[in-house]
Parts: structure tokens; sequence; C-alpha cells
């Protein structure tokens, strides 16, 4: 082994981020282009396939369905009640879930909700708490009835009352913002986790008896945001790699983690392409040569700007050899050796 | 000795002193030949500037229309304009300097700390280590704020917002900015404040952004050319120039007779349209300029822009000489590293001896020989190329002296780098070893089709032969197809055994596979192996031990396949069946092992007598497929309609509990969308459990179930579609949902809930598909192929972004990946410093310690 280990090193000079992008680009086509509901009940929706993969790449910051895996402290994963407990403050439940109906009176600003007993039993939540969760709103007056809520809103404009009511029936009675489904689920040593649609870590965390270290999210942003940049690379190195297995296709952790670190080795998230990485090139010509061409020449005049053509781009426009794999290497001679050749001959 | 080239390049703009410094000649007449169909003087096709006629000389450098470079001349604006790609950068200047005293409207404080950063940036200038992003991250934001500043900082006086107006219009409080009055403001900004401003006052004076004199292309950069007809066409630039110089004449007539404000200022803003056209035809806010066919023209932007434009069509992309391209078809009698090339191809492409004192006699029989195999033309030590003819050879012959080139024609052993496209990954290009062959396809081995994703039903492929010698070596010792057996993808083979020879090895190595002497003999013979293993007690060959003879010798491997496992010591074969697990697509277990012990020719070797072994045993063995194999016994129909029954019944099932409300809801969706999800995938369920049928009622000796299962061709959706029913037909991931009304044909009632009429198909391709059924089946092919052409347009682009993003990164000596100005991505590439072509052996090896 050790004799042979020099052989399976990286040649120096072997151009890595083409393997890499060919390696990620080339299954590409086998991928499906839609996300389609791998259906089951207890299953939360993701983007799959290509769109998923451009949508990391692309580095949006807000992923098309977000979705968390909250794992429980070591000391309750497996106590059902107490992860269904927490699964309880995760899961946002609007008042429109659980009543049954609304009257509203725009002349007298007036709302009347009817609570839905049987919905506020299923969230276990009180109307006690859904009146102190309406009265804490600005310039409310609530009241309640046996099953009856009534609000009466300050203004007089239709348009202001009517948007007020909106915004009522869409504040959130338990849960977190942002997580519109979570499901309790168990994995094969019998521990409980959560699952979810929506993401918020922040608030996630806050949460007693989660287990802060092992929140997963697969929203790079807002991983960064939390973890910092090197948490962020391992995930993006991580969805690419899952979305790609997902597929039924082999794609070795290099060429992903490859690209991860070119996305994030600035210390931000940089999408590929014409606003990231490719974007921000050095080289005018290899931006220019890339999209926008135009932009990038004119520009390149106002602020003087100066291509040293140290990249493959520039090479191949000018028609040099480019300085990487084989076009690496170079050959030097000391002057007094070249003299003797000269000499000879 | 070689020069070094081109060390960097600078951008700048061309001040309008230099315009008139480069130009040879100041062009006045709008016009391009006179009636005798002759240059006119002073007009756009001016002899001063070039010419492109043969037979002309140039009256700059009197070359000919070969020889001449092309001169460039300029045009006298009578009237500034704006140059409209600068239009913004103007806006962002003009913004952010006072209107009354041209300073930059930046507290002195502020200009002391930005001073000192660009100070810095002065220094770090001179190494050409310009920071861009420093310019466009952090100036631009300093001066989009400077909009909003209310009263200059230095000399008091309020500033008025200026409003821009696509595409080169300004204008303060509804007043329009005359062009000549913007170029006064931009030439009172002090070159410090332009540098406050991230602005190089030595590569761009804002003022020569705006246009006083034009500078005009040599005309062989604008082409006429001459139709059948005997009419000139002018080029797109050509045409513009003359718009541009047309109303510039006008201008200046109706300046001088002294013409009424309102005329003159018309003819001004046609002047500025014209040539904001001539930079960029497609500026935002402008008619698009056309030619009489009404095709829109290419100006200056469209030349260089997008994928035919002049940066990714001919300077990212070049054409090549010595290259062939045709039509491919297969060879069985190659091997994986050769390439059949038509002797029509060899006669015309050619490779260069370099003659030295040493191979100087082997070039001469080439040069002596007067067919094919000769030499095509003879490169004198001066560079002068001459072509050689039977008049002609005896002189070159006696004049043959180390130094000169021949360019003899191609013969076997060449080397020549093979591709087809798209190119998607390295494998996409190979090189190969030239086998010149009768016939006028280039040929390969059917082995080799995989990397290149080829096959024979019509595509073409090119040929390159590398003319250097150093080309040359690259090319063969890293561009083999040997090289190439592990892909740098996942570091698994990705050439292997298909089809055919997947089948031939299972029939060669199950468990009763016993052969006659003859038989052995002709098998092994098929692959150059003149002995015989030892032979079972009454005297037959096990396939096994006729497979043996091809593993190298001192081959140990133990694994499983699929079908069991599998087991050879010293090179025998003793236990399993060789599948395709082990030298097929999946995972090609054998094949690394022998590229890991052995080395790639060794790897490349047994794949090519594995074919050739595998192909002469499916022939002895015969495996051929019926009808009868997809016929079902009366046990299996039973279990068939059992099968459909059962799934409509619970797709039932669920479309009631959906109209009593019962049914929950999966997160993020509607009931109604919920609904039918859950009838999809009830319905899709049916397949699944008649593949089990399948598989529990045949065996092996049903030929069709054989190759399915031993993955040679087919699978058993194939199966399971053909004999008992397609199943569920979808459209976009969902069921057939749109047509007719609410139903998707006429045939149906409306809202009819039976599971046929949303595009379950209960029959098979056995038993025929009712004419519904075969509506919905085209309609889920259709949507299919419609998906197939989107996602590769997708991924390509995909592809296309990645390698952009990437194709400066290589590994450093010391193991660290590396981008073009030596910013560390990684470390070790991949935390291990591990070549991903050897990523599998390594992991293997690590296991076994």
């Amino acid at each position: 082994m050790a004799e042979k280990e020099n052989e399976f090193r990286v040649s120096p000079g072997e151009a890595v981020g083409v393997v890499a992008a060919q390696s990620i680009g080339e299954p590409g086509t086998q991928m499906v282009l839609r996300s389609f509901h791998s259906a089951g009940i207890s299953s939360v929706i993701t983007t799959k396939g290509l769109p998923r993969i451009i949508e990391i790449v692309d580095a949006r910051k807000k992923p098309k369905s977000p979705t968390m895996r909250i794992y429980m402290e070591p000391g309750i994963e497996k106590n059902y009640e107490k992860v269904r407990s927490i699964w309880r403050k995760v899961e946002e439940v609007l008042v429109s879930s659980v009543i049954d109906g609304f009257e509203e009176d725009l002349r007298t600003g007036t709302l009347m909700l009817k609570p839905s007993k049987e919905k506020l039993d299923q969230f276990e939540i009180n109307q006690r708490t859904l009146v102190a969760k309406l009265s804490q709103k600005e310039g409310m007056n609530v009241t309640s009835d046996e099953g009856i809520v009534k609000i009466k809103v300050k203004g007089h404009e239709i348009k202001q009352i009517r948007t007020t009511f909106v915004n009522l029936l869409n504040t959130p009675v338990i849960g977190i913002h942002g997580i519109t489904k979570a499901l309790v689920q168990q994995d094969d040593d019998g521990a409980f986790y959560i699952t979810t649609s929506g993401s918020n870590m922040e608030e996630v965390v806050k949460i007693d008896g989660v287990d802060k270290e092992r929140v997963y999210s697969n929203d790079p942003f807002e991983v960064m945001r939390m973890y910092g940049i090197e948490a962020a690379r391992a995930l993006i190195a991580h969805e690419l790699k899952e979305t790609i297995s997902e597929e039924g296709l082999d794609v070795s952790f290099r060429h992903l983690s490859l690209l991860a670190d070119a996305m994030t080795y600035t210390g931000s998230i940089k999408s590929v392409g014409r606003h990231g990485i490719s974007g921000e090139k050095k080289s005018v010509f290899a931006r220019a040569a890339y999209e926008e061409t135009v932009k990038h020449f004119t520009n390149a005049s106002v602020f003087g700007e100066v291509d040293d053509l140290s990249g493959v781009a520039e090479n191949i426009l000018i028609g040099k050899q480019i300085g990487i794999g084989t076009g690496r290497v170079k050959l030097g001679i000391s002057k007094a050796d070249l003299k003797k050749i000269k000499g000879s001959d | 000795m070689q020069a070094e080239g081109i060390q960097y390049i600078k951008f700048t703009t061309i001040p309008p002193e230099t315009i008139k410094k480069i130009s040879v000649a100041k062009l006045i007449v709008p016009d391009t030949y006179n009636e005798d169909g002759y240059p006119i003087d002073g007009g756009l096709v001016d002899q001063r500037l070039g010419v492109i006629d043969p037979g002309l000389k140039c009256k700059t450098c009197g070359g000919r229309a070969k020889s001449c470079p092309g001169h460039f001349g300029h045009i006298e604006l009578v009237r500034p304009v704006m140059h409209p790609e600068f239009a913004k950068t103007i806006y962002i200047l003009l913004q952010s300097t006072c209107g009354k005293c041209h300073r930059v409207l930046l507290k002195q404080e502020q200009i002391d700390s930005t001073e000192a950063k660009a100070s810095l940036a002065t220094t770090e200038e001179e190494s050409h280590e310009v920071k861009v992003s420093e310019v466009e991250q952090e100036r631009i934001p300093i001066l989009k704020k400077l909009k909003s500043v209310k009263k200059c900082p230095h000399c008091g006086s309020p500033q008025a917002k200026l409003k821009f107006e696509r595409p080169t219009f300004y204008s303060i409080e509804g007043n329009r900015l005359k062009q000549d009055e913007i170029r006064d403001w931009l030439s009172q900004i002090s070159d410090d404040d332009l540098r406050v401003m991230g602005v190089d006052p030595t590569a761009t004076r804002p003022e020569w952004l705006v246009l006083t004199t034009l500078l005009v292309p040599p005309v062989n950069v604008r082409p006429s050319i001459t139709l059948e007809t005997g009419e000139r066409s002018e080029d797109d630039l050509t045409h513009k120039l003359v718009d541009i110089m047309r109303i510039n004449q006008r201008l200046e007539q109706d300046i001088e007779a002294g013409a009424p404000q309102i005329i003159i200022d018309d003819l001004w803003e046609l002047l500025q349209y014209h040539v904001t056209a001539y930079f960029n035809n497609e500026t935002p806010g402008i008619p698009v300029a056309r030619h009489r066919s009404t095709r829109p023209l290419k100006t200056l932007a469209q030349r260089l822009k997008g994928k035919e434009g002049r940066l990714r069509y001919n300077l990212s992309g070049k054409r090549v000489n010595f290259s062939a391209r045709t039509v491919v078809s297969s060879d069985a009698s190659l091997t994986i590293d050769q390439v059949g090339v038509p002797v029509k191809i060899a006669e015309n492409l050619t490779i260069p001896i370099y003659i030295t004192q040493w191979n100087i006699d082997h070039a001469r029989k080439f040069l002596e020989s007067k067919e094919y195999p000769t030499v095509v033309n003879v490169i004198a030590k001066d560079g002068t190329r001459k072509r050689v003819a039977d008049t002609n050879r005896d002189d070159l012959l006696k004049e043959l002296a180390p130094g000169q080139i021949l360019e003899r024609q191609l013969i076997d052993g060449d080397i020549a780098l093979f591709n087809r496209q798209p190119t998607l990954h390295r494998p996409s290009i190979m090189a190969h070893m030239v086998k010149i062959l009768p016939g006028k396809t280039m040929r390969l081995h059917v082995s080799a089709t995989v990397p290149y994703n080829a096959d024979f039903d019509g595509d073409e492929m090119n040929l390159h032969l590398p003319q250097s010698l150093e080309a040359q070596a690259e090319a063969r010792y890293l561009m083999r197809p040997h090289d190439m057996i592990l892909s740098p993808r996942h570091g698994r083979p990705i050439m292997h055994i298909e089809e055919d020879e997947i089948a031939g090895l299972y029939m060669l190595t199950r468990e009763d596979a016993l052969f006659t002497k003859e038989e052995a003999c002709l098998m092994l013979a098929s692959v150059g192996v003149y002995e015989l293993p030892k032979a079972e007690r009454n005297g037959t060959y096990h396939g096994r031990s006729i497979f043996s003879m091809i593993l190298p010798d001192d081959l140990n491997y133990e694994g499983k396949s699929k079908l069991g496992k599998i087991s050879i010591k010293k090179g025998q074969l003793t236990e399993g069946i060789i599948d395709e697990s082990m030298i097929g697509a999946s995972r090609g277990e054998l094949i690394i092992r022998i590229f890991a012990d052995h080395g790639p020719e060794a790897a490349s070797a047994f794949l090519l007598n594995a074919t050739k072994l595998a192909l002469r045993a499916v022939l002895a063995a015969g495996v051929t497929i019926s009808i009868s194999d997809y016929y079902n016994t009366e046990a299996m129909n039973k279990e068939r309609f059992k099968i459909i029954a059962e799934v409509e019944a619970k797709a039932k099932q669920i479309a009631e509990n959906y109209r009593a409300g019962k049914l929950e809801s999966l997160p993020g969706y509607t009931k109604r969308e919920t609904l039918e999800i859950e009838t999809m995938a009830q319905l899709n369920i049916a397949r699944d459990m008649a593949s089990e049928v399948i598989k529990r009622s045949l065996d092996m000796n049903n030929n069709a179930y054989l190759m399915a299962t031993i993955k040679a061709r087919g699978n058993i959706l194939n199966f399971v579609q053909t004999s008992m029913f397609l199943g569920q037909q979808a459209i976009r991931g969902r069921r057939p949902s749109r047509g007719y009304g609410r139903r998707i044909l006429p045939y149906f009632k409306p809202g009819d809930k039976d599971p046929g009429a949303k595009g379950f198909v209960r029959s098979g391709f056995f038993d025929g598909l009712k004419p519904t059924e075969f509506y919905m089946h085209a309609m889920g092919a259709r949507d299919s192929a419609i998906t197939k052409s989107l996602v590769t347009a997708v991924s390509g682009y995909l592809q296309r972004r990645l390698i952009n993003a990437m194709q400066d990164f290589y590994a450093e000596s010391d193991g660290s990946v590396r981008d073009a100005n030596g910013g560390l991505i990684q470390t070790i590439y991949g935390g291990d410093g591990v070549d991903p072509t050897k990523e599998v052996i390594v992991a293997e090896r690590k296991q076994q310690k």
C-alpha cells in the first residue's frame, strides 16, 4: 500500500474543477425535472431531482420547500409523550384553523369568531389561550363568551378593517412562525424526531428538549446564520449528495464538496452563475466570455481593469496554452547550460 | 526561442485625440461606391481603410486584400452624442457630482478616508492587481447613496434631482440636458474626484464617453459581398455608418444655414439614435434598426454577444484543422483502444515528421512512395510549404535534410483523439490508435461506446490528429481508453460489458455450463488462447474453467454477486456466476480488481477477451425470446385480475373517504390534491404487485425473464407491461385530468369515477390495448418525450454554469485545490488528496486492512 500511495494521489495540475463540474452535470440528463411527491402519509414534501440541485447551486435565499428535522435530547428522545409536547410547540396553528367560522361586521368593525371545540381539542388549546393570543395585538377589544369570541377593531376605513380581519385570522395561536406542518417520526432505534414543512431554526432551538447540535434544516442561508459558513458548506455538499443519491445516481462526494467549497470559500454563500462565482471572477475576459459580454467590457474600461490572463478562459481566448493540467509544467534552463548547448551547435 | 507573449491586457476607452491619431482618413461622404463600382474617396469604403477586392491595392500600406490588415478611419460628429453602453455609468457620475462646482458629493473627511484606500489600490495596480470586487462592492454602493444628497458639501449649492430616461437622455426638473452640456459637466470633474469614485482617469476621462469623434472600423471588418446578380450588398455596420454620416452631414448643413433650433435638435436626436443603434441595436428604449428585408441589423454589441457572438463562437471555441467527421459503426475485431479510419480520410489527413539525422531514412521512404502512405507537403526550414507532386518529388528528395518537416498521410498506429458530442465528461474524448480500414465509416469497439454514449444508428463522431510531438505523447500517455476505464465521477468502471455479453457470461459460468472439447477450443481460440483448461471427469469442459483462462494467473477475489458468492483463487473461478454486478454497469467489481492489481492494460485486455468469449458463449447457448415467454398461465391471469380488482377497490375506498370528509390531507396539499395523490399511489402499487407475481411464477427457463433478471436486456417492468397490464399512465406526474370537459375522452361519461377513465390501463401489450387505453398510453408517452427534451436543456445550462464557475480550479503539487489566482479552495483535495478515478480502489484497500 505504502509504495502505491503516490499512484492514488491526484496528479498535480489536474483540472479538478472541471472534473467536478462534469461529474455533477453529466448525470443531470438522467435526473427528473419534476419534483413530485413520493406519496406516503407520513412524509413531508421536499423539492427533488434537478430542480433541487439548481436551487442549491443558485443559492436561492428562500428554498421552495424548506424542511427541518428536529432531534430530541438523548434523555427524552424515546419518550413519545414528551416529544409530542414539543411537537405541539413547533407546528404553527393559525386562528383560522381552530374556528368553525366567523361573522364580520364592517360597519362597526367587529369580528365574531366561533372557536371549534373539536379543533381546539385536537391541537390541545383552550379558548383562553386563543383569547390571550388575540388580546396581545394592539388596538383590539376582545371579549369572550361561551363559544364565541368577539373582537372590536379600531378604525373606520373599510379597507383597513378588512385587512385587520384577514391578519387576525392568520395570527398563529401556538407554534413557530413558518412551520406549516410538523410530524413526529420514529427512527430504527426507536428514537422520536420531528420533521417539518417550513424552517425556522432560530425559534426551534429555543425550545427545551430540542438537541441543538443535531437540528437539521435544508436551508443553507438559515444554517449559515445560525451555525456559520462551515456548517452551510457541509449542508450544501450533504444536500447535493442526498438529492443525487435519491435519483439512484452515483457521484463521488469529493466533487460535491469541491462545489460546496467553491460556493463558500469567500465566507458567504455565492451562487454558481453570473451573479455569483462566475460574475465575480477577476478576469474581464472570463466574465465577458460567460454572460453579459458588453457590460463587462464597458465597466472594465471605466475602472481601468487589468486582465493578467491567469485563468483558463482568458488563455483560450487569446490562443495561449492554458495554465493547468500539463500546461502547468514548465521547463527551465540555466543560462550556463543554455550556453553549453548553443556552443556545441 | 519563443517570446513570452502577452503578459496582461488593460482596458481603457479611446480619447478623441487618439482616435484622430489612429485614423488614416477622415470620412466625409455618406456613400460607398460610385456608379462605376469604384470606392469613393472619403466614403465608407475609402481605399485608405484597406481593400477587400482582389486586385486593388491599399492606399495606406500598399498591401493587397490578403496582406493588408485594414486601417481605421474616423467621422467628426458636428454635435456630441452619448455612447449608449456608458449611459448608466454617466448617470452615476452625474448623480454623484455637484451640478455647479462638479465636485463629488462626498464630505471632505469621507473623501480622505476613501483616498487612503485608493492610494493603496494604486500601489497594487502597479503589480496589475486591481481589485475589481472592491470597486464594485464598495464604491458603487457609496455612490448610490449620493443621489439623495440635497446640498453640495463643497460649494453649498442645492442639488436638483437628476432623471435618467432610457436610452441616453438625462433631465433636471423636466429640462433635458443636452449632450454638450453633459460633456462639459463631465470634463470638469477632477481626476482626484474620479479616483474617489473608483474611476481610473488614466483609462477613461468621463467626457470621452460623450463622443465627438467616431472611430470607423476598417473595411475588412465589415466586408461587402457581391451577389450572383453582380449587385453589391453592404455589411450591417456599413449601413449604419452611412446613416450616421448622412444625418451628420445634414445637421452640419442646417447649422451653417442657421436653421431653427427645433430642426437642429430633431436632427441631433436622430444622430443620437443612429449612433445608439450602431453600438447596440438591442438597446432598450430604441426602435430596432432593420434591414430592407426587415431583418434586424447586427451591430457592434450583437457581434460580440451570446452564443453566436465573437467571444463564445470564435474565441472560446475555435475551428480546427487535421480533423475528420463521419458516421461510426462497430467492428468486433478491433481492440478497445483502436479506431478504424476509412482510407479516404487517411489519405487526406496528415501527420508531420520532424526530420532529424536519426529519422531521415524513415522519412525518405514516405517521400519516395508514389501511392498511399506518401508525403503530401514538405515544409522547408524557412517555413515555406511545398506540395509534393510527381513532377517535383525527385527535387524534394535531393533537398531532404534535417530541420525540414514532412507531412505524411495517416497510417496504422498513429494516435488520434476521438470525440462524440455532447462532450459531457472527460471520457467523451479519448485517444485511439489509428487502424486504416476499407469502407466509409469510422469504427470502434462496442465496449468503447459506453463512455461516448454512442450507438450505431447513424451517430457521427469527430477525429482529431495531434500534430506536435508533445501533444501526441500527452494523448498516448494520458488519454487512452484503458486510462479511462474507471470514471472520475465515482471511481467505478464506465467501460464495461452489456446486453448479449452479460447473457454470454451467465451462460458460460452457470452451474451446468459444460462444453465439449470442440466448443471449448473454438471459444478459447477466439481470445487467442491455444491451450485447454483442466477437463471435467466426463471429458467435458466447464464454462468456469474456460472463463478462468482469461483471468490473470495471480488474481484472488472473494465477493458477492447478485446471484450468489463469487470466489476466484489464483486466477481460477471456483464458485459463482459472473453477472452484471461483476463486469456490468452497476458496480463492475471484477474490473476494478483487475485494474487495481494488474493495471489498466490488463483491465482493458480482460474486457476485450471477456467480450469475445461471451459472444461465443451466447452464440453456443442461444438465448432467444418468443411470444410464448410472455404467455400467462391460468394462475397468473387469475392473480392479474385480482390485483387490478384489489387496487381499484382501494382507490374507490379513498374516494369514498374523501367524499365523507374523512381523508386526512397531506402536508402542503389540499384535500382534492391529496385524493389524487393517494389514488395514484394506490394504483401505482399494482405494477409492483404484478412484478412480484412474475418473479414468483417464472424461472430461468424463460429467456425473457432470464435476461431481465441478469440485467442483460429489459426489466421486470417491461415484462409486467407486456404480459400483465400497463398500469397507471401519468401526465406531469399526475393522472390525466384535462381534456374534454369533465372527462378525458368523449367516450367517458362526465365525472366518471372509474380508474380507467383517468388513465389506468388494465390491458397489457400481449392482449392489446382498448382504444381509450391506447389514447391514454399515447398521452403518457408524449408527456415523457416532452419532459426529456426539457431536461436536456435545463441540465445543459447547469453544466455550462458549473464548468464556468470551476474551470480554473486545479490540484497543486501540495494536494491543495487552487483557483487561477492562487486562491485556496480546499486545503487537501476531497479531504484526502485521492485521485477520483482511484477512489473506489483506495476505499477497498482500506477495508481489507
